[in-house]
């Protein structure tokens, strides 16, 4: 970890004063804002990332952790921690996928520190990222190469993959604000904006080291989930080796508007198979308007599989993951709601 | 001196709450890493990226220049500082040849390249990340060549066995079984990480390091370093997790004590977690095949079982298990035969139940495969074939209770409503299986010295170099002086982990309780025979009995006539002061060298064991049996276990709290390593790939459910006076055969690679 | 060759940080002002520059749970936290779950008493842990308990004792929150 300056916000606009393009010493040495520290710290301590100086924005949790739901939705803020927001009664109730996605992420004390927004932009797992001694990490290095396409990968992508990247996106949540339509709020240097949140994050194609659409000094303040027929019968599957405290090998993200048994809308996001938060709106377009049945659902599982791209030890990954979906799906059918 | 008579039943085997477990609860236990030195530097390490090859230039500038920077070590200033010490394995010390810093060679990746100390923790850290090396590199060998699978293979001559004709019974045989399988490499990987603080007071060293074996620790640092062994003191009260990690000396001891003496300052290093996987030992990936043969009956014809292990390019490590499975079931017909294989790997090591837990593995799932293929409950086929003699040399077994474990733990799983056919049981969306597999694990005992002392208030300490590991050895050796002294076990105090203290055993292999309880026993007998001496002719109450009939209990000295009197009087009365006694117990079943120098070779801290299965004329194992249920969803194949029962007979349970968390334990590595636990290792670059807590996957609490321990009673003075056969590593054994053997029960699916995952289930 | 010979330093020199920060960090009740460089994680603040060696390094990435503490009632992670954010906060270890007379804490005697512990090393970290667990509200059955006791690895093992430590607890940790509060 390389030394750094360390200031407290006092307010949203000093805060972004600070880290803004005006205090950036260089790209390679930016200022990050520190909110749970679960991913900054950790990379910090790994050399993999080194700003020069830390924002903390914890001080601003009061005006922004709001959790708020009405009629035409949800809005939480970007501090909310992920526990408050998963344990929340309406979001329970009102938005499963949402609070499903938080519960089954990491462990209780991960879950007390990490912030909504950090959480969406955490960085990927894959090992040949973490470990600054390999030479060949397009995402780290621009241009260096991807030591990750031949070396062991059993975790990695097979869904918005590249030739220059095959890291995972590793989280669970995002795969609900995709699913769900969201917004995402950014406050930056030059104001306010608002996007969906499936533009927040860019495919790696041949620039993996940009990760997102933020710019420099920007700051995601919160996120709106509009409601939807589809919210309530949602639901998260995740699939992985230890029963709990392990990143998803495959999930599926549903939601589901069943109408007289057949399907009125639905949304399907991917977890642990892609590079980004993955809307599979392949499968959605097979299944809308159809019977909800084992041959729909297998048939929308292979459609959100079809680009697929598998790379060693990951070869098992497509038909995991289309497994994992149809068991969501036909879950998500059962549900009571 | 005599063996212990065996002691009326008093404590031992009474169920206490761990006599540690009030200081562990406060976050009170000082584990090295936690002891307060004062004006401590820091030490980051610098470890090898590459995996063979050498240090071609080293770049320090970038790292000077950090402020609060001390100290750089690298081999151009270390280069002939440090004296090799012989390999554990080869009796001595070291957890690899390799001499730390005295080259520019690189054995391995992950090699420890430089030691930065610094003011502060973050500073080393910073430093030791700002240190380039310039490296000549060559292709390594990651693992088993996949173009030669079995190449340069070295025949392990002595250990391999051949009885009758296996070759020719396989042929004629009308069931067979000819299988190939393979375990993965795993790590410890302790929560406590590796650590060692080291501090100079003149030429005097103390070493705060978690340790298996403080008395090898200070022999081999001290050798490495050219001192006299009595200039070295380790101090490992506590250890955080060791498994055996923590067993032999690894590179870092010495260059934390040399950085130190640069310094004239104490030096702290806590090796981060990534390092630990590189910095001591592993469990090396193994291949077998075996051949196994049955009559129509299921009576074993023949048994061929083949291994193949990794070891580094400096040393020689191996586990051959077929030593174990080679006299597991009575059969005719037997040959064994282990290769090695060298890699650009950290030595491997011991790693817990080192030999069969790879080895039972093989084994054990080829007796399920052998059952299916006779249509045989797997139970009745070991049933069938259990022996109570070795059956390559017809030595007995001192005790072998393996049928009344499988019987027992069969009863209480409920084995007999399993339906045989593979995937016939399910539970909504969930496949069931039920398997079942032998544990064993030979009982090794070594010399151990202790030092027993009886205070004028009636209070017991007992000191010895030993180690609580986590086995409960404190309560164990309380339950014992207790028991021997007939004072409660409050009255016990236990000082171990410590090299001040008379010598113990290395904490391996399962011996440490057999050993140190055996010696505390013989101690305690010694101090009776002295106060009852003393008292018989002094003027009191037990005045002219014979003191040989004289007992202690419940704190009296007493006669058998019921004349009795109290410790704390009796010892007042003869103004002994402190009553104390130093001794040294050697295991009768020791061959006649280590009769004769085990204590020497002990206080070098030279490890002497005597093997289960080299025991004088009988062969000593303690025995259980597993038997799980796995679940595994239709659809997308997730493996859970939902419980397990294991029963285990292991002699004379001493602290049946301990124990049982220790099988408990076991177990639960057994389910971690069947099914979770594997280092990748990059092929290009023969390079750790999930050297972390997060990808290198251990059971977590949700993914543990029933595990039922049975205590399956069992009396054995063959294999030492007090009966007691160790049982840290016996847990382990079974489970990945077991849940192998379910996961075919539940799918039909005969997976011989571990871990079993869900790819291996699609 | 030597090619770098040790710094020999004052003492004054060896207290030079960095990037030096001045905080109070209220710990068990007690006020500590510190003087650290900005990296300093809670967890090594704790154990290097208070004295307070309870809460333990297992990984120092967030990995197993072993350094866990309570900051303003909430069980968190100290290795990924740094000093400076957990200034102003009530930051409460397994040093300050006992009371002064020794009196072990009912989550601390359940422990001793299941045998929840084989080498005591994630023991603190369980504690913290299993307290925040059941007044969280999520331990009403074993499946939470496992679920929410998730976060810390014990590589002895001790989970199924663990379960049923927190089980006996229970009650008695949620009586002395309730008094606590009132």
């Amino acid at each position: 970890m390389r030394p750094f300056a360390y200031e407290r916000a006092k307010d949203l606009t000093s805060a972004i004063a600070a880290a803004g393009p005006a205090n950036r010493p260089s790209l390679d040495a930016p200022i990050h804002y520190l909110a749970g520290g679960t991913t900054l710290l950790d990379l910090m301590k790994l050399d993999v990332m080194v700003p020069e100086g830390i924002v903390d924005i914890n001080p601003l949790s009061p005006s922004l952790s709001e959790i708020r739901i009405d009629e035409d939705g949800a809005s939480l803020g970007a501090l909310a921690r992920m526990s408050d927001v998963a344990h929340h009664p309406e979001i329970e109730r009102g938005y499963p996928v949402v609070s499903q996605t938080l519960k089954l992420a990491a462990s209780a004390q991960l879950r007390n520190m990490a912030t909504l927004g950090g959480n969406v932009l955490q960085r990927t797992r894959c090992a040949y990222f973490r470990d600054v001694s390999w030479k060949a990490c397009n995402k780290r290095d621009p241009g260096s190469g991807c030591a990750a396409l031949d070396g062991c990968n059993r975790m990695h992508a097979v869904l918005g993959v590249s030739d220059h990247c095959i890291a995972t996106y590793p989280g669970d949540f995002a795969q609900a604000l995709i699913a769900l339509d969201a917004i995402v709020h950014l406050n930056g240097p030059t104001g306010q904006r608002d996007i969906s949140f499936h533009a927040l994050h860019r495919l790696p194609g041949d620039t993996p080291h940009v990760e997102t659409v933020l710019s420099a000094g920007e700051i995601i303040s919160g996120f709106r989930i509009p409601a939807s027929r589809v919210a309530r019968r949602s639901l998260y599957v995740k699939v992985r080796d230890r029963e709990s405290y392990e990143f998803a090998v495959t999930s599926a993200a549903v939601a589901l508007d069943l109408q007289d048994g057949r399907v009125a809308d639905v949304r399907i996001a991917l977890g642990g198979v892609a590079t980004v938060p993955w809307r599979a709106r392949e499968a959605e377009v097979i299944l809308r308007g159809g019977l909800l049945d084992e041959a729909n659902a297998r048939r929308a599982a292979e459609a959100a599989f079809a680009m697929a791209e598998i790379r060693g030890d990951n070869q098992y990954k497509p038909e995991l993951g289309r497994r994992t979906l149809v068991r969501a799906l036909m879950q998500a059918a059962q549900m009571e709601v | 001196m005599d063996a212990p008579t065996p002691i009326e039943s008093g404590t031992i085997g009474k169920a206490i709450p761990r006599i540690d477990g009030r200081l562990k609860v406060t976050g009170a236990a000082r584990y090295p890493s936690d002891v307060a030195v004062a004006d401590s530097a820091y030490a980051f390490l610098v470890t090898s990226t590459i995996a063979r090859g050498r240090i071609k230039a080293v770049h320090l500038d970038e790292a000077k220049a950090v402020e609060g920077m001390l100290d750089i070590l690298t081999h151009e200033n270390m280069h002939g500082k440090i004296r090799k010490a012989r390999f554990f394995s080869k009796g001595g010390y070291t957890a690899t040849s390799v001499v730390p810093l005295d080259s520019s060679k690189i054995w391995h990746a992950g090699q420890i390249i430089a030691v930065v100390i610094a003011e502060t923790f973050e500073a080393a850290r910073e430093a030791a990340h700002k240190i380039r090396f310039d490296y000549v590199e060559r292709k390594a060998v990651a693992t088993f060549d996949p173009r030669h699978p079995r190449p340069s293979s070295w025949s392990l001559t002595g250990d391999d066995v051949k009885v009758g004709d296996p070759q020719k019974a396989f042929d004629d045989a009308s069931v067979k079984v000819d299988a190939a399988y393979s375990t993965p490499i795993q790590h410890h990987n302790p929560i406590e990480l590796y650590t060692t603080t080291c501090v100079w007071s003149g030429d005097q060293l103390t070493i705060y390091e978690p340790s298996q074996y403080v008395h090898g620790l200070k022999n081999g640092v001290a050798s490495q370093l050219g001192l006299k062994a009595d200039k070295v003191r380790v101090v490992s009260p506590f250890v955080g997790g060791a498994f055996g990690g923590k067993a032999a000396v690894t590179p870092r001891t010495s260059l934390i004590a040399l950085a130190a003496k640069r310094l004239n300052r104490p030096v702290k290093l806590v090796a981060t977690r990534d390092q630990g996987y590189t910095v001591s030992s592993h469990r090396a990936e193994t291949q077998h095949r075996i051949r196994i043969s049955a009559d129509s009956n299921g009576t074993l014809t023949s048994l061929t079982h083949e291994g193949w292990e990794v070891t580094s390019r400096s040393d020689e490590y191996k586990v051959a298990g077929t030593e174990t499975t080679a006299l597991m079931y009575a059969c005719p017909n037997i040959a064994t035969k282990v290769h090695l294989v060298h890699a650009d790997r950290n030595t491997p090591g011991f790693m817990r139940s080192p030999p069969e837990v790879p080895y039972m593995f093989a084994l054990e799932s080829a007796m399920d495969e052998l059952a299916v293929s006779l249509g045989m409950d797997p139970v009745e086929l070991r049933r069938i074939n259990d022996t109570a003699v070795s059956p390559i040399d017809g030595k007995p077994y001192s005790s072998r209770s393996l049928m009344t474990c499988y019987d027992r733990a069969a009863a209480s799983f409920g084995w007999s409503r399993r339906k045989s056919a593979p995937g016939s049981m399910t539970n909504g969306d969930w496949l069931v299986g039920w398997g079942c597999a032998t544990c064993c694990y030979p009982t090794n005992v070594a010399p151990a010295a202790v030092r027993v002392t009886l205070a004028p208030n009636g209070t017991v300490r007992v000191q010895t170099a030993g180690h609580d590991i986590g086995t409960g050895a404190y309560t164990a050796i309380a339950l014992t002086a207790a028991e021997g002294l007939g004072v409660p076990v409050e009255d016990v105090n236990v000082e171990l982990g410590d090299s001040t203290l008379p010598p113990s055993p290395v904490a391996g292999g399962s011996n440490a309780t057999a050993s140190i309880c055996n010696a505390v026993a013989l101690a305690c007998q010694e101090l009776l025979g002295r106060m009852a001496e003393a008292a018989s002719k002094s003027d009191g109450p037990l005045t002219g009995m014979d003191p040989a009939a004289m007992r202690m209990r419940d704190g009296r000295l007493s006669a058998p006539d019921g004349i009795s009197e109290s410790l704390k009087v009796a010892l007042a009365r003869l103004s002994f002061g402190p009553v104390e006694t130093t001794t040294k117990y050697t295991p009768d079943v020791a061959p006649t060298a280590i009769k004769l120098t085990g204590h020497a070779l002990l206080g070098k801290g030279i490890p002497v064991m005597t093997a289960g299965t080299n025991a004088g004329d009988h062969i000593q194992y303690a025995f259980g049996a597993e038997f799980v249920e796995v679940r595994i969803h239709r659809r997308t194949r997730e493996i859970r276990v939902p419980r397990i029962v294991g029963a285990f007979a292991a002699g004379r349970i001493v602290s049946p709290t301990t124990a049982r968390s220790q099988l408990l334990g076991g177990m639960i590595w057994g389910i971690g390593s069947a099914l979770h636990e594997a280092t990748d290792i990059d092929p290009r670059a023969a390079r750790y790939m999930n050297a972390d807590l997060a990808e290198y996957l251990i059971p977590v609490n949700a993914d543990i459910g029933e595990v039922d321990v049975i205590f399956v009673p069992e009396e054995d003075t063959k294999v030492n006076a007090l009966g007691i056969k160790g049982l840290g590593e016996l847990g382990n054994v079974g489970t990945n055969a077991a849940i192998a053997n379910a996961v075919y029960h539940a799918t039909g699916r005969r997976i011989r690679d571990l871990p079993i995952r869900m790819e291996n289930l699609l | 060759m030597d090619t770098f010979s040790p710094v020999k330093t004052s003492p004054e020199l060896r207290r030079r940080k960095a990037t030096t920060i001045d905080i109070v960090l209220s710990i068990n009740s007690r006020d500590y002002h510190l003087d650290l460089d900005s990296r300093v994680t809670l967890l090594d603040a704790l154990r290097e520059h208070v004295g307070l060696t309870g809460s333990k390094k297992g990984c120092d990435h967030g990995q197993c749970g072993a350094c866990t503490v309570h900051l303003d009632g909430k069980r968190v992670l100290s290795c990924l936290t740094l000093a400076a954010s957990a200034a102003g906060k009530a930051i409460t270890t397994i040093e300050g779950l006992s009371q002064e007379d020794g009196l072990l804490h009912p989550m601390q005697q359940a422990f001793l008493e299941h045998d929840a512990l084989q080498c005591g090393y994630c023991t603190p970290g369980q504690i913290m842990s299993a307290v925040a667990c059941v007044t969280e509200g999520h331990a009403d059955t074993d499946d939470d308990i496992r679920e929410y006791m998730s976060g810390n690895l014990c590589r002895c093992a001790a989970y199924p004792n663990i379960v049923e430590a927190i089980k006996h607890a229970r009650d008695a940790v949620l009586d002395s929150a309730k008094e606590h509060r009132s």
